[in-house]
């Protein structure tokens, strides 16, 4: 089996296809050891050593397989598209949203929230008459999350996360308990618990929830019917031994510096243990080869690099019985585009989602211990669903332990502001600083962004990468249904800043690159590096790129695998629901592979050159 | 006569308000004070603390310790030569960067070799002030420990000066 | 050459071992602590790695050794007045042929270090006691019943304190166990990537504690990875000398793994066994060193708390060497005025700490 690309997909059915004894390959197109500590502290040491602490700060620019990066996101003006950096990006809506490329994939930055999608979230269609049903239920998919908070580690109480339709089975805990509220989540609380909501005919009661996390906590003793849950450390040969409970870095993204938070390099070190799995590092996908006569895959034509920095490359052909595509939403659509396979759909690139992030930021009047903590440990789920999802988009809002970094950069922006400008020094400024950057609230919401087939991503060749490589180009805009939930949004910060006698400096500059106007009010949405829907699933060949297997409608022996193959996401971070989908993939092949093997088809070949 | 180490701690502890004892403690003293003098040079650095030690024996012989930032904020922080290099210490301090200089300072004084934006070394980042002053930890070193953050952030009192 | 008087014979003299036991865990961690930061910050990295994991594991050794003493009743109490030694103090189970001093990681620093993790070497229950070689100054516990006595290594103490769970057992069968399981700290509060924290409530688990705790010290029947495949501390430590990690398989004394690099001089060159009485009255180096006294007795305090029924706080413990660390850099990268080159260091003088404290 050839698996493209060793994130959390890849690594999660490389994992359990070599655990059912199957031989598999997987490619990924940026560097990595697998095994050592050395690795993972040069990126710290980058990190450290970077003026912009952005989410690709740790990892070194790689030209042959290049990384989105939020500042290359520039002002898009009709008909003329950037394509200044990696990302071509056709408007109007210029996106900000990154991917990791190294071994680990974009787990390596990720920040960790793991919420279930929401049981109404799966049907938006039927419900809402929004949006696009999945070929799938909660239900269906629930004994999968639990596998993948396995897997993951999530550390989450389920008092707290059964709401709004979410359901666990009976006498289910989290491998481990919720992680700690922050104090500044608690001074939220103090001001907003009980605050009522009247939108769309339906009353809310606003309340601060804890999110759960893939970052390791206290091990619940009553998991897995009382047997509990041993947590996974940082991955290393060298007798490390950290990564134990989060120390509360606050550095979730862009890197967990004792890896307490879960990255992919843990279950590519399992899978590397069964002898099964052999990995090749600086190796390109760059097409997807047919078999004339079936219309299976025959093949990975790849390009294989030693210097990330020279175009130099050799170019391979790997083999296999099964091929599985995991790189993101963006990546695995590029290469199937690339390759001419647009999907007898034409859906292939298109529905191309991403959460809409819209922020407000405001000044408590107390020290509220801000810049402490994981980077969020709570925020606002009450209008995650209802009955306004008919007019409006659904949102779930995160008080940021980190301040106003997001927003406005601090708290480097405030030092520069009080010593440059505000002339302060010594005591005062201290007295500044302490007053004005521990008492920081960012609230972000995180907005649902429907499927749309014209949101999409395409490939050109007039625009390539070094090796040759078609480039994505990306067309993106916000439908009105996103930006009504903005809206509304943006009306709730003020009532919760109003609540917490909280000061608001929420101000959208025109010249963001990222600024739009909606009814005559301007915002900057940021996006959410939540990439998903350019292949989806459903369950007519017409009108889905994949079956509710994620296996390729067109290709049989193709699957691909990831956000790419949701056709909606809700108001939940999407690695834990694609991990869920993985597990059940990896199911599935292992049952396919068992079926084909009592048909006659060749002994497993190696992958080797073409 | 003071040695130039001594003399840049000096001028930190009241650019800053954390003590000497503090300031040694991030281990940071001698890399700042050789950053500041490689880009801005001696004679603006000894000036500059050679200024700030005058204003403190004045205070001192008067009796009234708010002199003291009177004539800093005078000789030293509005001056166009020395301001902007004496902020810059403050703010390497806290956040370990050095920050290019002004425009209008390279115009008037002529550009330095090196004078760009950066972190001043890795362990400077980790060194930051800042997130002492706040009672936290810069973001990715110097854990705080499981669960510390649901508690009420320590932030240490600022010393008598 | 063991003797009646040596023999744990009574809960009480077996509860003694086990206080020795705690009192001897502990004494290893602020020399492992002030080698460890004593390395310069951003070099050093596999030594870190590998005195870090140490002391982790030596706290949970202390656990273990706190859950034991519960088991059976007793009381631990780390804020009694000689529970922390006096350094450069000799081992609380009566090893008396080398000091434990706190000092700036070094070659010494190590050889000291591999003297505490040195393997058990006697061939038998019979020969875990050596006759003490020169009874010196500062001895601050012995043998209990048999002062002219030592034990070779930690191991044999251990071997020794089991050997008293299993007879007293047989005496008394499981009223041995008579302690408030409540008092016993459970795994969720406390872990590390190697060994487990379990509960004594009986003989098996009191064993299981006794082996873990003497296979990740000093590796066990002469092999040098215990049973859950991890490198005993003894191994650990001469990885820093040999310059090469160990691998499963490897033969003592020659590791094949890879190459480790180590910076001798990277590390601040601090005042070994450092005293209050070493910097200057009323300096503010003077009152950072106490304030990191007090501070660790506080410490001290809470894991007691932690240890006599409120296991819970033990998460607060380890919150708090966090802040122990940082205060300890503090004092570690700051000269002492008045000599030329030599940096300060914490030096856990608890006397005095109660003293500043009452």
């Amino acid at each position: 089996m050839v698996v493209v690309g060793s994130g959390i997909s890849g690594s999660i059915i490389a994992n359990e296809l070599s655990r059912a004894g199957k031989t598999v390959l997987i490619l990924e197109a940026g560097p990595g050891t697998d095994s050592s500590l050395v690795e993972y502290e040069a990126f710290l040491t980058r990190f450290y050593d970077a003026a912009v602490k952005d989410n690709q700060s740790p990892y070194a620019p790689n030209p042959n397989a290049a990384m989105p990066r939020s500042s290359d996101a520039v002002r898009i003006w009709p008909g003329q598209p950037d394509s200044s950096t990696y990302l071509v990006r056709n408007g109007p809506l210029a996106t900000d949203s990154t991917y990791t490329r190294v071994l680990g994939g974009t787990t390596l930055h990720w920040e960790g929230k793991t919420p279930r999608m929401m049981p109404d979230d799966f049907r938006t269609r039927s419900a809402y008459g929004v949006g696009l049903d999945w070929p799938l239920t909660y239900t269906e998919l629930s004994p999968h999350y639990a596998q993948a908070e396995r897997e993951l580690g999530v550390s989450g109480d389920v008092e707290t996360q059964t709401f709004g339709g979410i359901t666990f089975e009976p006498g289910y805990v989290y491998p481990m308990r919720g992680l700690p509220l922050s104090y500044l989540d608690t001074v939220v609380a103090k001001g907003i618990d009980g605050t009522a909501v009247e939108l769309a005919g339906e009353r809310y009661e606003l309340r601060v929830r804890p999110f759960p996390q893939a970052r390791n906590g206290i091990p619940n003793p009553d998991y897995d019917d009382g047997r509990g849950f041993v947590p996974v450390g940082a991955v290393s040969t060298n007798q490390v031994e950290e990564g134990g409970r989060c120390q509360g870095n606050n550095n979730c993204v862009p890197l967990c510096p004792v890896q307490a938070k879960y990255n992919a390099r843990k279950t590519l070190a399992k899978a590397l243990q069964t002898g099964c799995v052999d990995i090749l590092v600086q190796t390109v996908a760059s097409k997807v080869i047919l078999d004339p006569v079936t219309g299976r895959v025959s093949g990975i034509e790849v390009k294989a690099y030693e210097d990330p920095v020279s175009p130099r490359h050799t170019t391979w052909t790997m083999r296999g019985h099964v091929f599985v595509l995991a790189a993101n939403a963006i990546e695995n659509a590029r290469l199937m585009l690339a390759s001419g396979l647009g999907s007898s759909s034409g859906l292939m690139g298109r529905n191309l989602m991403d959460h809409a992030y819209l922020l407000s930021w405001g000044l408590l009047p107390e020290v509220a211990g801000t810049f402490r903590g994981t980077n969020c440990t709570g925020g606002i789920s009450d209008l995650r669903t209802g009955a306004f999802r008919r007019q409006q988009a659904a949102f779930a809002v995160d008080i940021h332990n980190d301040g106003w970094a997001w927003a406005v950069g601090s708290p480097y922006s405030d030092l520069i502001q009080m010593v440059d400008q505000e002339n302060l020094f010594g005591a005062r400024l201290r007295n500044a600083l302490q007053s004005r950057i521990s008492s920081q609230l960012q609230l972000a919401f995180i907005i649902e962004v429907p499927p749309s087939e014209s949101n999409r991503v395409t490939v050109d060749p007039a625009y390539t990468d070094q090796l040759g490589n078609m480039r994505p180009v990306i067309s993106y805009t916000l439908p009105d249904y996103t930006m009504r939930g903005a809206s509304y949004a943006r009306q709730l910060a003020r009532r919760v800043f109003q609540c917490l006698d909280a000061a608001d400096h929420t101000s959208y500059d025109p010249e963001d690159s990222q600024y739009v106007t909606y009814e005559g009010q301007g915002y900057v949405i940021r996006g959410g590096n939540h990439l998903a829907g350019t292949h989806i699933m459903g369950t007519s060949p017409a009108t889905s790129v994949v079956d509710d297997r994620q296996r390729s409608w067109d290709h049989k022996n193709l699957y691909l695998v990831g956000g790419g193959s949701m056709p909606t996401i809700g108001t939940s971070n999407i690695t834990l629901t694609l991990a869920a989908l993985c597990f059940r993939s990896a199911r599935h092949i292992i049952q396919q592979l068992r079926a084909d093997a009592s048909l006659t088809l060749p002994p497993d070949a190696p992958s080797d050159a073409a | 006569m003071t040695t130039r180490l001594e003399r840049f701690l000096a001028f930190s502890a009241d650019a800053t308000a954390f003590t000497r004892f503090e300031l040694q403690g991030t281990g940071q003293a001698r890399e700042y004070l050789d950053t500041v003098v490689r880009i801005a040079g001696d004679t603006i650095v000894d000036r500059l603390l050679d200024l700030h030690l005058h204003a403190k024996a004045v205070a001192a012989a008067s009796g009234n310790s708010a002199i003291m930032e009177h004539l800093l904020r005078r000789d030293v922080l509005s001056d166009p030569r020395l301001g902007p290099v004496a902020r810059n210490i403050v703010k390497m301090w806290f956040v370990g960067i050095w920050y290019e200089l002004p425009r209008e300072w390279t115009e008037a004084f002529g550009a330095r070799e090196g004078d760009v934006t950066f972190v001043v070394s890795g362990t400077a980042y980790a060194e930051g002030l800042l997130w002492r002053a706040i009672g936290a930890n810069p973001p990715g070193a110097k854990a705080p420990g499981y669960g510390s953050w649901a508690l009420p952030p320590h932030i240490p009192a600022l010393a008598a000066h | 050459m063991s003797t009646a008087s040596t023999r744990i014979t009574t809960v009480e003299r077996l509860r003694e071992y086990l206080y020795l036991a705690m009192q001897l865990e502990h004494a290893t961690i602020p020399p492992y602590l002030t080698a460890l930061y004593s390395l310069k910050p951003g070099t050093n990295s596999d030594a870190y790695h590998v005195i870090r994991v140490v002391a982790v594991e030596e706290m949970l050794h202390l656990t273990l050794d706190a859950n034991m003493l519960n088991a059976i009743g007793g009381s631990p109490d780390l804020t009694a007045p000689s529970f922390v030694p006096d350094y450069p103090a000799f081992l609380p189970d009566g090893e008396t042929d080398f000091q434990v001093s706190r000092q700036r990681f070094s070659r010494e620093a190590m050889q000291n270090i591999l003297e505490i993790e040195r393997p058990k070497q006697t061939p038998s229950e019979q020969h875990r006691l050596v006759r003490r070689s020169a009874p010196k100054a500062q001895q601050l516990a012995v043998v209990p019943g048999e002062p002219s006595m030592q034990y070779y290594s930690i191991g044999e103490f251990y071997a020794e304190i089991g050997r008293g769970f299993r007879y007293l057992h047989k005496e008394m069968g499981d009223a041995l166990f008579r302690g408030d399981p409540a008092r016993q700290v459970g795994k969720e509060y406390f872990y590390s990537g190697g060994g487990e924290l379990t509960t004594v409530t009986d003989l098996d688990s009191a064993e299981v504690a006794i082996r873990l705790i003497s296979e990740q010290g000093e590796g066990y029947g002469g092999r040098i990875y215990d049973e859950h495949r991890e490198l005993a501390h003894y191994y650990r430590f001469e990885q820093l000398l040999l310059g090469r990690y160990y691998l499963d398989g490897d033969q003592p004394g020659q590791p094949t793994g890879p190459a480790l690099s180590v910076d001798w001089d990277a590390v601040y060159p601090i005042k070994q066994d450092a005293r209050l009485a070493d910097y200057p009255a009323g300096s503010e180096l003077r009152d950072a060193a106490v304030a990191f006294n007090r501070a660790y007795a506080d410490f001290l305090g809470l894991l007691t708390k932690a240890f006599t029924g409120q296991p819970e706080l033990l998460i607060e413990a380890v919150t708090g060497m966090f802040r122990l660390r940082d205060l300890m850099i503090q004092l570690i990268r700051n000269p002492i005025p008045g000599l030329d080159g030599v940096n300060a260091a914490p030096t856990f003088e608890m006397a005095a700490a109660a003293v500043v404290s009452s």
